[in-house]
């Protein structure tokens, strides 16, 4: 029989998973005096071992959390184990989630001290946010998606009922035929619409992104509705940085431009001469703005407010339109990371500030 | 039977003034597709006696919904009691659908679109018990 060699002996492999773990470890006394602190804990405080050890963890911890974290210690003195999550600084280290253990060390059935594990879950959060976001948003899509699929369908079942009804090739016959085929094609436009959002969905965070010249996009969109722009004798006016560049998809930067335009342009007050401003800033940091005012209608928020964005939607009933545009516009602005806000005054317009990253 | 109807959409406000015309209930009924409108309309009818003695309300409308109309239209509830059955009209049911139309004395059902002749049946035999 062989016998493997230890490749190293108890204490140095504790010693070497202390020193190079990436999670904070402090050994602690009744006191919650610091007696040990591995060198990710001085890292992340920034300060040499002999400014941690023999002080108060009190020191490193921010006043809102010091009472949690001593009646835990005092907890774990008793024996037990004690896991807890916290959103705290450690010195002068930005606030982070911490899934903390604390595990008691005895000696002769009696807690000597306790050994403090804290290990950072802020990216592992910030992933289960947005998943829930995600979901919730899946959620509404999926509830939004069957009310409007059923809509024309019920319209579509109430027709076939009534053509047994009315007598054939009467008025009423012909009108009930011809909403029954409306209300087919509405159907299908429905189901056009979610393949279009889901085709966009499946490529957020793809690297299909490029540097788009954005005033170049915009003279296209401005050539494409150009008619309508100088019947109903609207003005477009630009202010973009001259080489101002977008990272992101040059079709969807098209569409965003294009559906807040054509909507500036759709819901414009018939009172007053339109006019679009469309101005691009570099803002703080590596960010852009981009916004785009109109002197139109505007939307009551107060009573709109949260819906704006959502699919199927409508604030003009006097004027077609499916409650679509909006909805595709966020979509595709968060799909190049980017996000997307309203603020709006009825009788005097609307502003759609987008900040891309 | 003296309906009103309010919903945006045409190709329902069809559906439902021809189902009421073969049932033989279409001579007072009036349709509107904008809830605002529908309001003033009633507003006036109330004063003159001539309250309807149904409403079919579309849920899903734009600016104002079919909730909002039922809020607009709690000043008034008073008058309406015992005389005015509210029946709300939707093309997907939210499970909590019911449970808000509770809240509103006036509401006597929720119904799932399309309407057909078994419902309008249904209507006229709880608003009108003595035909």
């Amino acid at each position: 029989m062989m016998t493997l060699a230890p490749v190293a002996d108890t204490d140095a492999r504790f010693r070497s998973l202390f020193e190079n773990t990436p999670e904070l470890i402090l050994y602690q006394n009744e006191a919650s005096i610091i007696l040990d602190a591995n060198p990710a804990f001085l890292t992340l405080v920034g300060k040499p071992k002999e400014q941690v050890v023999n002080h108060p963890y009190d020191e490193f911890l921010p006043a809102d959390v010091r009472g949690l974290f001593r009646e835990k210690l005092a907890e774990a003195f008793t024996g037990k184990i004690v896991r807890f999550e916290v959103y705290a600084a450690q010195g002068n280290s930005a606030p982070r989630h911490w899934d903390v253990v604390k595990v008691p060390v005895r000696e002769d059935n009696r807690v000597v001290g306790v050994h403090m594990v804290a290990r950072d879950i802020t990216e592992k959060n910030q992933h289960e946010q947005e998943i829930f976001a995600q979901n919730k948003d899946l959620q509404q899509f999926t509830y939004i998606v069957s009310h409007n699929l059923r809509a024309p369908l019920a319209n579509a079942l109430g027709m076939v009922d009534l053509l047994a009804l009315e007598q054939a090739d009467t008025p009423k016959f012909e009108q009930a035929q011809a909403y029954l085929k409306t209300s087919l094609h509405q159907l299908d436009q429905v189901l056009l619409d979610i393949n279009t959002i889901l085709a966009i969905r499946d490529k957020v965070g793809l690297a299909n992104s490029e540097a788009v010249p954005l005033a170049e996009v915009v003279e296209q969109v401005r050539q494409s509705l150009q008619d309508v722009l100088h019947d109903c004798g609207g003005t477009l006016r630009t202010t973009i940085p001259t080489g101002f560049q977008v990272r992101g998809n040059r079709a969807y930067l098209y569409s965003i431009v294009f559906n807040l335009l054509s909507n500036a342009i759709k819901y414009r007050d018939a009172h007053r001469p339109l006019l679009v401003e469309l101005t691009a800033t570099e803002g703080a940091g590596q960010s852009q703005e981009i916004v785009v005012a109109d002197s139109g209608l505007g939307i009551d928020l107060a009573h709109a407010g949260a819906d704006v964005f959502k699919l199927y939607q409508r604030f003009h009933p006097q004027h077609p339109g499916r409650g679509v545009g909006l909805y595709l516009t966020k979509t595709h602005v968060e799909s190049m990371g980017g996000h997307i806000a309203v603020s709006s005054e009825v009788g005097k317009g609307t502003q759609f500030t987008i900040t891309l990253p | 039977m003296h309906t009103l109807l309010i919903d945006d959409d045409p190709i329902t406000t069809f559906l439902t003034e021809r189902l009421l015309h073969h049932e033989g209930l279409s001579d007072t009924a009036a349709s509107f597709q904008s809830p605002t409108e529908a309001l003033a309309f009633l507003l006036r009818q109330i004063p003159a006696g001539l309250v309807p003695q149904v409403i079919l309300l579309d849920l899903n409308m734009p600016v104002v919904s079919g909730w909002d109309f039922l809020d607009l239209l709690r000043l008034h509830e008073v008058q309406l009691q015992d005389q005015c059955f509210v029946y709300l009209l939707t093309s997907s049911m939210a499970p909590s659908d019911r449970v808000r139309a509770a809240a509103y004395p006036l509401v006597a059902g929720v119904l799932l679109k399309p309407l057909d002749q078994h419902k309008i049946q249904q209507i006229r035999d709880h608003v009108l018990p003595a035909a």
